[in-house]
């Protein structure tokens, strides 16, 4: 016991009693932690990345997840778990010419992607440039008047899917990854939320979970997919899939049946009969900020 | 086992630091009060953002890293340059910084408690940290830069903790250190201190998608203000040490300190001018983002007066240690190292991380400005860095006087002339 | 060697009461954390705690195309709106066959204003077209082809193909139009729209329509107009229409 402790025990007392009321400040402060941690189940916090997966705990996992849904939206929905196809790589063309801008598109990727809708997130911004410029800085999301416009053209902008994807080279804990098919998919269950994938996408193409999702139960889209459009925790990254829990059952993507005009193509680029393969060459194919070198699967093209 | 095997001693030395840790002057319990009234205001926000989401901030899709980002990064560079004073301690043999580079390791320990602090703020899922642990979890090395920045920041601090820790303990013990087991890491920590800043540029620097980052110069920057705000600190807190304990701290270490600063603050001027230099020379849409952060762009300016208040106080600091009064009056020299800390801090903060996502990259503008919450976090990490900080130096200094040392408390003499490692 | 020397006489405690440590002990001390992080670090990295499941595919999609493409055929290829509603609000459509089975019509006119009794307010703005370009007298099932062969209602896409043919072939390809369905015709059918399901063939320019889903980001703001000039200098006044076709 050192000499002070000795002169006075009084300041012994003191010490303890600030040492009490800290440790109880200190839970007070953390108070909020403990709703949260109640949330998180025991399997959810030591489950394993996706690619680690056996097919048993897999089939576990989306069990899981199903009940969990049901918890907390109030809405049974199927999970599934679509693999990449043998002989099969996607890519998505977009003809400018036809495009009016209606965002359409946006929103069925609202609609099927179980977005939050306070927000109302989509995968796709559309943006109206001006003709006789491809400089973004000219162009702007957030038109509202009756389009196509007058000296206006329309681009709709989504994950490109790149074949060398800055998002992927940068996640610390490999939550996300190119697949066969070449599609750039996230494991939810995975993200730490740190968000350098969003920082290196050049193409806007992440979106970070702010908050939980909030979607009323009737307006859930019940078919869902592991990769794809299952509801997302909060705190993670997520993107667009080509909405794989259709593609890689051969459906269209929700985008696709939603334009009105027909100013997207989707297929198999390694068949040379599809349309999209027809389009990368009868078409005058551009892709966005090929600079950066990120080799895209998304192209851009005019009719004339 | 004997009475001085090292499984009596060393815990024995980890029990006299702790209760060193909570003993002392009433103005060391206020200040420490203060501080965790600070750092509990910051953990209640943390946990509150963790369990809404971090919609409390102010950080969207677009802005998508914030006032958590801005802060490591100076972090990293705070404790880089507390390094700075190891160089001339045992590359150039200056036996004055000898006292007093162990206090620099401390200062390096405690900024990087603050990053690591910044770091698990600014996740999405802090359950989630074990997922980087390597070979537990799953660690994208080499290719992610950001696991390079987990290896070199915890391989860092380990460093300064065994450095620090095995000088003092063995100046408790009244033994003589072996060269073996605090050298090469001396020599080693001089090296990565200098990698920590630059693998954390590199995170910045590679990403093509930001061209405002996307620029060779940034690594060279970071090492440039890095060295500013390290020895402007070390600068103040040497004073601070003067004055609130009995270690002696000469005049040597602050004035080869100045004089480090008065090339730095220079370097790291000429820097930002060829930057924007660059920018506005060649215009164009790249250098949009510059455009936005110095005059506004489209009608929007929130980082214009940060920007240029951050200039403002990085030209007063380099005129005031340039000019002769500052060797005579140190209130001034504390003036400048004070403008030169805040100047970096807004120049590498505000001024560097937000602007690469303003225009974003499908060339929209959305504008950051952080809230409540993410000053109470911000505030709450700085005051835990300085709680480390304090307990560090409340804890070795004494050791290092011989006032608390494995023979019994005594007091130093008057010609004892302190050597710390 | 003598800098070590020197600088560890440096660090030597003025009041070092000479206990020395064992130099063997102590190099032996440092060498085993060192091989253990030397040895753990790439051991963890190189790949021998690599515990992915091997990838699975799925089939590769077969070359049958056993789903069909199929064009849709909308309502009004048949019928024509009548401005009334059923029980049930659903607007009522007449079959042409309803009344040009009980009348014998008259010759086309020039231009729908001319039309004196039925198909009263309908519009016409599809270049130097008449009726007759398209249309045949007394067959309201089928259009006429500009060699003047017919073809029946529903292959009203080779018509169009006639002047469009760019559109026709892009169409075929598969790279005009909307569809629903699937991408794999192995795996199931599509359905594919009618020129007339977007492009009404009396009027068929888009009339401008309000988009949907502004993005409604936090933070965001209004639009901000652009400063500086138009990227194309106009030198003439800007051209009217829509913009959809540059």
């Amino acid at each position: 016991m050192s000499e002070s402790e000795e002169k006075q025990p009084r300041r012994v007392h003191l010490k303890v009693l600030g040492a009490t009321l800290g440790a109880g400040a200190f839970a007070y402060a953390m108070a909020p932690l403990r709703a949260w941690t109640k949330d998180i189940s025991k399997e959810q916090f030591l489950q394993k990345h996706y690619k680690e997966l056996n097919k048993e705990e897999l089939a576990k996992v989306i069990t899981r997840l199903e009940a969990e849904t049901k918890r907390d939206y109030g809405r049974d929905v199927t999970i599934k778990d679509p693999k990449p196809r043998e002989g099969v790589e996607f890519g998505y063309a977009l003809n400018l010419s036809v495009c009016i801008g209606c965002r359409k598109c946006a929103e069925a990727c609202h609609v099927e992607n179980n977005h939050d809708r306070k927000t109302n997130n989509s995968y796709i911004r559309v943006i109206e440039m001006e003709q006789g410029s491809m400089d973004m800085e000219r162009g702007t999301t957030q038109y509202d008047h009756p389009v196509p416009a007058p000296g206006k053209f329309y681009m709709p902008v989504q994950c490109h899917q790149c074949d060398n994807a800055p998002c992927t080279k940068v996640c610390p804990v490999q939550a996300t990854w190119k697949e066969p098919d070449g599609i750039v998919v996230v494991d939810y269950n995975w993200c730490i939320g740190c968000r350098y994938c969003e920082a290196a996408c050049p193409y806007h193409a992440r979106r970070f979970n702010w908050t939980k999702p909030e979607i009323p139960a009737e307006q859930i889209n019940p078919n869902q997919g592991y990769l794809s459009n299952r509801i997302r925790p909060q705190g993670v990254v997520e993107k667009c899939t080509f909405c794989l829990h259709r593609t890689r059952e051969g459906r269209l993507p929700a985008c696709l049946e939603a334009c009105p005009t027909g100013a997207r193509v989707f297929g198999n680029l390694l068949d040379p009969d599809s349309e999209i393969r027809w389009v990368l060459e009868h078409k005058r194919v551009f892709i966005l900020k090929e600079e950066l070198g990120t080799r895209p699967r998304f192209f851009y093209y005019f009719d004339v | 086992m004997t009475k001085n095997s090292h499984v009596i001693t060393y815990p024995r030395f980890i029990g006299r630091m702790v209760l060193g840790a909570f003993d002392g002057t009433w103005r060391f319990y206020v200040w420490m009060t203060a501080l965790t009234a600070i750092a509990l205001v910051g953990a209640n926000a943390w946990a509150q953002q963790t369990a809404n989401g971090m919609h409390v901030t102010s950080m969207t899709d677009h802005v998508s890293w914030g006032l958590y980002i801005a802060n490591f990064t100076f972090g990293v560079g705070l404790a880089a340059g507390a390094v700075m004073m190891v160089i001339p301690a045992y590359l150039y043999d200056d036996h004055e910084m000898h006292d007093v580079v162990l206090i620099g390791e401390l200062l390096a320990i405690a900024a990087i408690s603050v990053c690591i602090g910044f770091v698990v703020v600014d996740m999405g899922r802090p359950d989630r940290l074990w997922h980087i642990l390597p070979g537990i979890g799953r660690f994208n090395w080499p290719i992610s830069m950001l696991t390079w920045d987990v290896l070199v920041l915890n391989g860092y601090l380990l460093l300064n903790l065994h450095i620090a820790g095995y000088l003092v303990y063995m100046r408790f013990l009244g033994k003589r250190p072996d060269k073996r087991w605090y050298l090469p890491f001396v020599f080693l920590s001089i090296g990565w201190a200098i990698s920590i800043h630059t693998v954390t540029a590199f995170l910045y620097s590679g990403l093509g998608g930001r061209p405002f980052w996307n620029s060779a110069l940034l690594a060279p920057r970071f090492i440039a203000s890095a060295f500013i705000t390290g020895p402007a600190f070390v600068i103040v807190l040497l004073q601070v040490v003067r004055r609130a304990s009995s270690f002696r701290v000469g005049d040597g270490p602050i004035r080869t300190l100045t004089s480090v600063l008065r090339v730095t603050v220079l370097l790291n001027l000429f820097m930002l001018g060829s930057e924007v230099f660059t920018a506005f020379y060649t215009g164009g849409t790249h250098s949009t983002a510059v455009h936005y952060l110095f005059f506004g762009s489209h009608g929007r300016h929130a980082l214009v007066p940060w920007i240029w208040s951050a200039i403002a106080l990085n030209v007063v600091s380099a005129i005031v240690l340039h000019s002769k009064a500052t060797r005579e009056r140190l209130e001034l020299l504390d003036f400048a190292c004070f403008a030169a800390f805040a100047g970096v801090w807004i120049e590498k903060g505000m001024g560097l991380i937000i602007p690469a996502f303003v225009p974003s990259t499908l060339h929209e503008i959305v504008e950051y400005s952080p809230t409540l919450t993410e000053w109470k976090i911000t505030a709450g990490v700085w005051a835990f860095g300085l709680m480390v900080l304090t307990l560090a130096l409340k804890t070795a200094l004494p050791v290092l006087t011989g006032e608390v040392s494995l023979g019994g408390r005594k007091e130093p003499d008057a010609d004892d002339v302190p050597h710390a490692a | 060697m003598d800098a070590l020397v020197h600088y560890g006489r440096a660090l030597e405690p003025p009041l070092a009461r000479g206990v020395r440590t064992d130099p063997v002990e102590a190099n032996v001390r440092a060498t085993v954390p060192t091989l253990f992080f030397t040895c753990l670090l790439p051991a963890s990295f190189a790949g021998c705690g690599n515990r992915d499941q091997p990838q699975t595919f799925a089939p590769a999609p077969s070359a049958s195309t056993m789903g069909t493409t199929r064009i849709h055929e909308p309502e009004k290829l048949w019928s024509v709106e009548t401005g009334k509603v059923d029980a049930l609000g659903a607007p009522l459509r007449a079959a042409c066959v309803t009344c040009h089975t009980l009348r014998t019509p008259n010759a086309l006119p020039d231009k729908p204003e001319d039309l004196k009794e039925f198909h009263q307010g309908m519009l016409f703005d599809h270049g130097n077209n008449r009726c007759a370009s398209c249309h045949v007298v007394g067959a309201q099932d089928v259009l006429r082809l500009a060699d003047g062969r017919t073809v029946p209602m529903r292959d009203a896409i080779v018509l169009c193909g006639q002047c469009h043919g760019s559109q026709l072939r892009d169409y075929k390809a598969g790279a005009h139009g909307g569809m629903n369905g699937y991408w794999d015709l192995a795996s199931g059918d599509r359905l594919r729209n009618h020129c007339v399901d977007c492009h009404d063939p009396h009027v068929p320019r888009f009339a401008p329509s309000n988009p949907v889903l502004p993005p409604r980001d936090r933070l965001l703001g209004p639009p901000i107009p652009h400063e500086g000039g138009p990227a194309i200098p106009r030198l003439s006044p800007a051209p009217s229409g829509s913009g959809g076709h540059p």
